[in-house]
């Protein structure tokens, strides 16, 4: 008996519907801003042999990533009973970078083990060196915080207090990680109770067969996308601006192979840097998300992402690069920046098969700032951790968007008054920067810039950024975007900030941050009216 | 002649006018064709046909209640006025910025909404206030005299005003209102955002005082036009006008918050809804409103709507309170596909009104899930549907047959398809509605209406576990009705950030009492008696470091007694209450006020409907055969809808014809009615 198109239709909707309300409890029972306010969080549906199945809205870069984690949690858990909950973020072993801590339920069907909820949030502290936890002058991954192997948090329904008190006494904020952690278990319960609901009404039987025509079904529209683009191999590289420990620029480069006969991809890292001292290396399961990301938009934005989607993709990353780090090495930068770097270069790569499916360079940093001292105004520590957007690439017939979050990132800001409520901080701007896209027929989108003024207090800021030197690139005649820029402001004066470091800030201090522009695409000289430098007071051009 | 009180529901397509006598409970309904330009020439040409017809003059009618469309039309078709924002420095872009976010993960060419007021328009002002509304830097009112004149110059209709924690303290604001005034034609009106939503997060409440700043000369002329036409027409009672939270309120009201009209179309049908729930003894109710382009789904818990405060409209925040309507694009004209990987997929797309379904003959041949019901037999071709005069069942197998080809299934099989994935999207926005906010599905009854609804309710009943589908009498006209019973309601809000154990009650109390003493007066201004308002207060809760908040309602006498002793008594319910939405309390963490809220209502009389039971139980009017899932094609009775009256019952399978929609009694499934001629279904047995 096969599952009819229309079952396979009423059953993915009902899967992804499961997903989403699992990720919307995530959002709203968690504590930390991170969390609720710029949803930094994603969740997923898995059957019994760990394969995605469905997934929610959320972060591009956790969901292509976390089918690593509940295939780590599998292999090294040999025992899993229900009531169970594994927690883990170790990026050597299912994880991608250590602030993001991995949920996986098992789930049960009368006795049998029938499949698991997962998700992943991205807390504002896990310990280290630094408040924030995204230290940039990190070498090892032991300076990064607390690693989490795949591990049982809760056992047949009950909480392992011993690994909890482990945790918390491992973090900065302990209060908030706990709310943060209650609420990544209930979203799973969440996700436990629908899937089971939906196997009582179709039967177990049934259900294995529909996960199975699901997965099919996601490979079979994938490859059809994939028929439709030139047959070839075409080769792009680009670099990130330094690794937070020296300034030399770490290469990536990437060969795509497209087979339309066969309706598939391999892209090969080969020749890429190998891994660095500094905190950008991926891991693999970082590169492989960015690559489906990737291919995703290239081809059918609409292919359901589960499992199937990803076999007609093959990934060559050696070991020991910048985009297969092996232990120790620092990683919390290749999660955040390496990964929207990889994108940059599979674009380039995919371009040259189909320039107008393509847009030029997005700001390719998430300009990742962590902010931690002791709050004047309680005598309690605080951290903060915010990303901020800038211009995204022009595509055909389409300027690029304004101040927004690119690629592997969607995170939300933190409103202005949420954060001077919350934090002894005070945001003195906020506001786009006009004329930074790269000029073309269609213009690169502008950056943005934050100013945020310290009050009362001492505090270390972590910048882990990029694109402070090179250039989103311009695509088929357009002009790159304008780098981005980081500043201390103090007693009125303007020092340039590196792109990845740590600075030590005094009462009174403003730290401004100023993102990149996107690329333009197509030449200016064809643009309509002709574009001539912009005037900062008038509207768009 | 006895007074009437009558409705207007302006449609996309059609609007329905409804009067009901106040002396014989009789009401009788009119539709007239929309007119798109000036929406006030349909309503007044309605209004005189159906006075015509029930031989009633314009100074019979005391009661005059309209749901418009203008609000909503004026955002989704980008025809607001020319409009100004003043600022606090450093943050005009702020409107643009928005949340950062892009609102597609996947698609290179996503596009987010243009601002309402361009960059050009957006002026800055030095002035700074803290977190706790203290003057950080005093108001630059040379700079804002300046501002005036460019504003001036710009031949601008509206101007907004938001500034960083103006609700908090909203002297910065009004003090730019006295300098902007001076410098500006008195055509122009000044929204300030502490005036419009004294709420934190300064992005939705820029973007909610904007979209009001653009609405206020547009909404302004409408009524304006509007009023002067009734006047003329000879109509001399008060208008008043549907508001998105589901309450009715009068044309100055309107005037001063037109944002809040955005939902004032739908907002009649949840309160026909809502009217007939409480007449027929249902307090928790589906309201499934299916028309040919979309389905709108809400939510009637206890009697009340469920109001949100957070929505959007074309991807723009609106903050107001309004009632809580999830519409998907699932309606009779829907488009039916087959994608890539071989699925079957039905809408967004619409054929719309024109050309509409293959089977309305009018040249549409993309098939539509209105086709697979005619193909199934559910739809009688006879039977002529508004202006159309009979339905063309070939042309209909004609666009089926292009689903059921490249699938290779049966036409039969590809029609149930069609019907089975609408109803898959309609069933996961309940699912969003009811089981993402806590509430269990079978807790309800589904009251189906709108044109296609009452084809779909009882198998999205089924997958939800719903165990009673209300199939209302006067279906089509629903949203008119509802029209004639809403109550007047106003919303009040106000950000306070304050933690609860250590609450300044005092201040609390006299915000609280300052809404209901506003409330009191405006609504006594619209002629409700003292006796008819009641107030419910309530405090928006969270614990401190979350940034959701949940809806804890106080008592009115709580509201007088306002102190820690109340505050543990909230903070219980709190607790409760977040157990049951999200799976788990803390009652060990500190909980922290985010808003006070205030709802004042006034109570308006409501229709007394007819009843009726029949001597005996009516006949089919005919048979038919009709295509099931379970069962194929059988031979099914057919009914007058408008002939059935207690004591009906029956074992389906059946069809219920009437005037505006057809319902579908699915085989094995009871049905009966009340004296009321409102249709039950029992499904889940």
């Amino acid at each position: 008996m096969s599952v009819d198109p229309i079952t396979l239709e009423v059953a993915r909707n009902a899967l992804e519907g499961i997903a989403d309300e699992m990720n919307l409890a995530l959002i709203r029972s968690s504590y930390s801003p991170n969390i609720k306010e710029r949803r930094d969080c994603s969740s997923a549906l898995f059957d019994a042999k760990g394969r995605m199945i469905a997934q929610s809205w959320g972060m591009p870069v956790h969901l292509g990533a976390m089918p690593f984690s509940v295939k780590a949690a599998l292999q090294e858990l040999k025992e899993w009973e229900p009531g169970d909950v594994v927690v883990l973020n170790d990026p050597f072993r299912g994880g991608a970078h250590l602030p993001d801590l991995t949920f996986v339920t098992p789930i049960f069907h009368r006795d049998t083990l029938v499949g698991y909820a997962a998700n992943r949030a991205h807390h504002a502290d896990i310990g280290g060196m630094r408040p924030g936890s995204i230290p940039a002058d990190a070498s090892e991954i032991h300076q990064e915080g607390l690693r989490i192997p795949p591990v049982k948090l809760r056992r047949r329904g009950r909480w392992d207090r011993d690994l909890l008190e482990l945790i918390l006494a491992n973090v900065r904020t302990p209060k908030e990680r706990v709310g943060d952690l209650r609420a990544q278990f209930a979203a799973n319960e969440t996700g436990r109770r629908r899937l089971l609901e939906f196997i009582e009404r179709c039967g177990p039987e049934r259900f294995r067969m529909l996960v199975e025509a699901l997965l099919d079904y996601s490979e079979k529209r994938l490859r059809a996308a994939l028929k439709t683009l030139n047959p070839g191999t075409y080769r792009f590289e680009d670099a990130l601006d330094d690794d937070g420990r020296s300034a030399r620029d770490v290469r990536i480069r990437a060969a795509v192979t497209v087979d339309a006969e066969r309706g598939s991809v391999v892209v090969d890292f080969t020749g890429s840097s190998p891994q660095v001292e500094g905190p950008v290396n991926a891991v693999y399961a970082v590169t492989a998300s960015a690559t489906y990301y990737t291919v995703r938009c290239f081809t059918d934005p609409g292919v359901p992402p589960n499992d199937g989607a990803y076999r007609p993709i093959a990934i060559v990353a050696p070991e020991g690069t910048v985009v297969n780090a092996t232990p120790p090495a620092a990683v919390v930068g290749g999660n955040l920046e390496t990964s929207q770097r990889i994108v940059d270069v599979l674009i380039g790569a995919l371009a040259q098969a189909a320039p107008e499916r393509a847009l030029a360079a997005c700001q390719g940093t998430m300009n990742n700032v962590a902010l931690g001292g002791i709050d004047p105004r309680t005598g309690e520590p605080y951290t903060v951790y915010e990303t901020i957007g800038g211009g995204f690439g022009a595509r055909r017939g389409k300027d690029g968007l304004d101040g927004v979050h690119c690629h592997m990132s969607n995170t939300l800001n933190t409103p202005v008054e949420a954060l001077e409520t919350a934090y002894p901080l005070r945001v003195e701007r906020y506001e786009l920067r006009p004329g930074t896209g790269g000029r073309g027929r269609w213009r690169g989108g502008w950056g943005i810039r934050r100013d945020v003024r310290v009050v009362d207090h001492r505090a270390t800021l972590s910048l882990l950024t990029d694109r402070r030197r090179s250039r989103p690139y311009g695509l088929r005649g357009g002009e790159p975007g304008a780098p981005g820029q980081n500043v201390l402001i103090r007693n009125g004066h303007e020092y340039e900030l590196p792109a990845k470091g740590v600075v030590e800030l005094q009462p009174g201090d403003v730290v401004s941050i100023r993102t990149p522009g996107g690329g333009g695409y197509g030449p200016p000289e064809e643009r309509d009216p002709p574009q001539r430098e912009p005037n900062p007071q008038a509207g768009k051009l | 002649m006895s007074p009437l009180r009558v409705g207007v529901d302006t449609g996309g397509t059609f609007t329905d006018v409804v009067a009901l006598d106040l002396g014989t409970g009789r009401i009788e309904t009119r539709k007239v064709s929309s007119t798109p330009g000036d929406p006030a020439v349909a309503v007044i040409e309605g209004l005189r046909r159906l006075l015509a017809q029930m031989k009633n003059s314009p100074r019979d009618v005391e009661g005059f209640v309209h749901g418009t469309t203008v609000a909503t039309n004026a955002l989704l078709e980008g025809k607001w006025a020319k409009t100004a924002l003043v600022t606090t420095e450093g943050f005009r872009d702020v409107l643009e910025i928005g949340r950062q976010d892009r609102p597609d993960l996947y698609d290179f060419f996503v596009e987010k909404p243009e601002p309402i007021v361009p960059r050009s328009l957006r002026f800055e002002v030095p002035e700074r206030l803290d977190h706790r509304g203290r003057v950080l830097r005093p108001l630059d009112e040379r700079a804002l005299e300046g501002i005036a004149e460019r504003i001036q110059r710009e031949d601008v209709q509206s101007v907004a005003v938001v500034f960083l924690f103006s609700y908090l303290n909203p002297e910065h604001e009004r003090r730019a209102r006295e300098i902007l005034r001076r410098g500006l034609p008195p055509s122009v009106p000044i929204v300030l955002s502490c005036e419009t939503l004294p709420e934190f997060r300064e992005y939705e409440r820029t973007s909610t005082t904007v979209m009001n700043a653009a609405l206020v000369p547009v909404v302004s002329r409408y009524l304006g036009t509007l009023e002067r036409g009734l006047r003329e027409f000879g109509l001399g009672c008060e208008v008043r006008v549907m508001q998105s939270n589901g309450g009715i309120a009068s044309v100055a009201q309107a005037r001063r918050l037109p944002a809040a009209l955005v939902l004032s179309g739908p907002a009649g049908g949840v309160a026909g809804a809502q009217f007939l729930g409480e007449l027929i003894g249902h307090r928790d109710l589906i309201a499934l409103d299916m028309g040919g382009t979309s389905c709108d789904v809400s939510l009637i818990r206890g009697g009340r709507p469920r109001l949100s405060g957070e929505g959007a409209i074309a991807g723009r925040p609106l903050r107001l309170p309004m009632l809580d309507i999830q519409t998907i694009g699932a309606g009779g004209g829907s488009i039916a596909w087959v994608d890539a990987g071989g699925a079957l997929k039905v809408g967004p797309r619409s054929a719309g009104a024109e050309p509409g379904p293959a089977g309305y003959g009018r040249g549409g041949t993309e098939p539509t899930v209105t086709d697979a019901q005619l193909v199934l037999g559910r739809l009688d071709p006879e039977r002529p549907l508004g202006d159309i005069p009979r339905l063309d069942v070939e042309a209909a197998r004609r666009a089926i047959r292009k689903i059921a080809e490249p699938l290779g299934l049966p036409l039969e099989r590809a029609a149930l398809g069609i019907v089975k994935v609408a109803n898959a999207n309609m069933e996961r926005a309940i699912r969003a509605l009811t089981v993402e906010r806590g509430h269990d599905p079978r807790d309800f009854a589904l009251l189906a209406f709108g044109g296609a609804g009452q084809l779909h309710a009882a198998d999205l009943a089924r997958a939800l576990r719903i165990p009673k589908v209300i199939l209302p009498p006067a279906a089509g006209v629903l949203s008119a009705l509802g029209l004639l019973a809403a109550d007047a309601v106003l919303t009040f809000g106000q950000t306070v950030l304050q933690p609860l154990e250590r609450a300044d009650w005092t201040l609390l109390r006299s915000i609280l009492e300052g809404f209901r003493e506003e409330g009191r007066k405006r609504l006594q201004e619209d002629g409700l008696p003292e006796e008819h308002i009641t107030f419910a207060p309530s405090l928006d809760l969270r614990y401190r470091g979350q940034a959701f908040e949940l809806n804890v309602p106080l008592t009115p006498e709580e509201l007088g007694a306002l102190g820690p002793e109340t505050g543990a008594r909230v903070a219980r319910r709190f607790h409760e209450a977040h157990e049951r939405a999200y799976g788990f309390s803390a009652p060990e963490e500190p909980v922290e006020i985010v808003h006070v809220r205030l709802v004042a209502l006034g109570r308006g009389a409501k229709p007394r409907l007819p009843r009726r039971r029949l001597a005996e139980p009516p006949e089919p009017r005919t048979r038919r055969p009709v295509c099931f899932e379970d069962t194929g094609w059988v031979e099914c009775p057919v009914y007058e809808r408008e002939a059935l009256y207690e004591p009906f019952a029956i074992t389906g399978p059946a069809v219920l014809e009437g005037q505006d929609a057809t319902a579908l009694v699915p085989p094995g499934v009871r049905a009966w009615a009340d004296a009321y001629g409102t249709v039950f279904l029992s499904v889940c047995e």
